[in-house]
């Protein structure tokens, strides 16, 4: 992951659910009422570029008998949901993965680093290999048939994140290449 | 919130990496988040102003976390706008390792106005792409360019842009889309060899044909 990488700086603007731990008076604008201070314990959605630093810095004990916390705690978002969970579980083919968040896995492994969630790091796992499948399946038919395989499969492929549209798209002109060069082989 | 403008520019560059050619500029956008780096700095001078440098974030921790959301959202915004520009300059680069004469094209079409109606579609995207650069990315190209004119003049012998696809024949037809002037070639007009022209090609002036 670099810099520069659009893909991870459009997977760092996704939104968790935060709450804050603390009254702050300059930061009503986040949850758009700039007029009123932010009251500790009000729920927000803040960009992963903003939370998770918020929720890692750690702030001092006001009084010696209270724990080091920080400025927010962070939850899972609605894409990592127990719904959403056990609907993988089920049937990773049948949810539009696109639909719960365009970087899907992005936002997963970002949220794993942070949690410690055996279960969801496993469904995730299983998703993307069953998916993946699935995917070089579709983009294989649609390489040899010189469109993009509009048709079939139009659901499924409708529903691919980022990091899956990016498999297709390998997958797709690997297979229109292999075809190419095998007519050019048949030619000489 | 802060950070919604950067992260347009950054949908901006997610289009333009799938594109063939370089979308406009986006002035406006790339000005408007500036500025709110520049109202952020501005905000959190005012916020430590009344502690006259001797803030200390124990103390008071409201203001705390408000500087670290000001510092994060300029943070932000310094990625979002570096991204956009590296994005734009990476797609330059390529244009001219391919051979696109990027500023030449812009500059012949303010000169006469009349581009060829018949143009090929390369011709087009090259001429597009070109009045879409802001005048440090125009400054930036030409530059470039130089550097590897004088990289490439290194070797004599072998054109370091030149095309990777063995040719079929050593002499191909082709038709002149634009008036380039007089060119000598060694064998004649239109049925030329094929490595004499691959740049008039490239550049648009003329149109190989199969």
């Amino acid at each position: 992951m670099s810099y520069y990488d659009i893909d991870a700086i459009l997977t760092d603007a996704e939104k968790v659910p935060c709450k804050f731990e603390l009254d702050v008076p300059e930061l009503g604008y986040l949850d758009n009422n700039p007029a009123q201070p932010l009251k500790s314990g009000t729920t927000i959605g803040l960009p992963l570029w903003l939370a998770e630093l918020l929720a890692l810095a750690n702030r001092v004990p006001s009084t010696a008998d209270e724990d080091a916390k920080s400025f927010v705690s962070l939850n899972l978002p609605p894409a990592l949901s127990n719904e959403v969970m056990s609907a993988l579980k089920a049937d990773p083919r049948a949810v539009p993965l696109r639909d719960q968040s365009h970087n899907f896995y992005g936002l997963g492994t970002r949220m794993l680093d942070l949690f410690e969630e055996k279960e969801i790091c496993a469904v995730l796992r299983r998703t993307f290999v069953t998916r993946a499948a699935d995917i070089a399946l579709h983009a294989g038919k649609a390489g040899a048939t010189d469109d993009m395989g509009v048709g079939a499969g139009e659901e499924f492929l409708r529903g691919l994140e980022e990091w899956e549209r990016k498999l297709f798209k390998k997958a797709h002109d690997g297979a229109k290449g292999t075809k190419e060069w095998m007519e050019g082989v048949k030619k000489h | 919130m802060h950070g919604d403008l950067g992260n347009k520019l950054v949908q901006q560059a997610k289009r333009t990496q799938n594109l063939a050619h370089l979308p406009p500029y986006q002035t406006e956008l790339v000005r408007a988040v500036t500025r709110e780096v520049r109202d952020l700095d501005k905000d959190v001078a005012a916020l430590l102003e009344p502690f006259q440098g001797s803030f200390h974030p124990t103390d008071d921790q409201a203001v705390a976390c408000t500087l670290l959301v000001n510092h994060l959202s300029m943070r932000r915004n310094k990625r979002c706008l570096l991204a956009y520009h590296h994005t734009r300059t990476d797609k330059l680069e390529k244009l001219v390792w391919k051979g696109y004469d990027v500023v030449d094209l812009a500059g012949q079409q303010v000169g006469d106005g009349s581009v060829n109606a018949g143009g090929a579609s390369n011709v087009a995207n090259g001429d597009g792409s070109m009045n879409n650069l802001s005048p440090q990315e125009e400054d930036y190209v030409r530059q470039y360019s130089d550097l590897l004119a004088a990289y490439k003049g290194q070797w004599t012998d072998i054109d370091l842009t030149g095309s990777l696809e063995p040719p079929r024949d050593l002499f191909i037809d082709v038709r002149v889309l634009k008036d380039a002037g007089e060119i000598q070639t060694e064998y004649g007009q239109f049925y030329v060899r094929q490595g004499d022209v691959e740049r008039l090609i490239a550049q648009g002036y003329l149109q190989k044909l199969s």
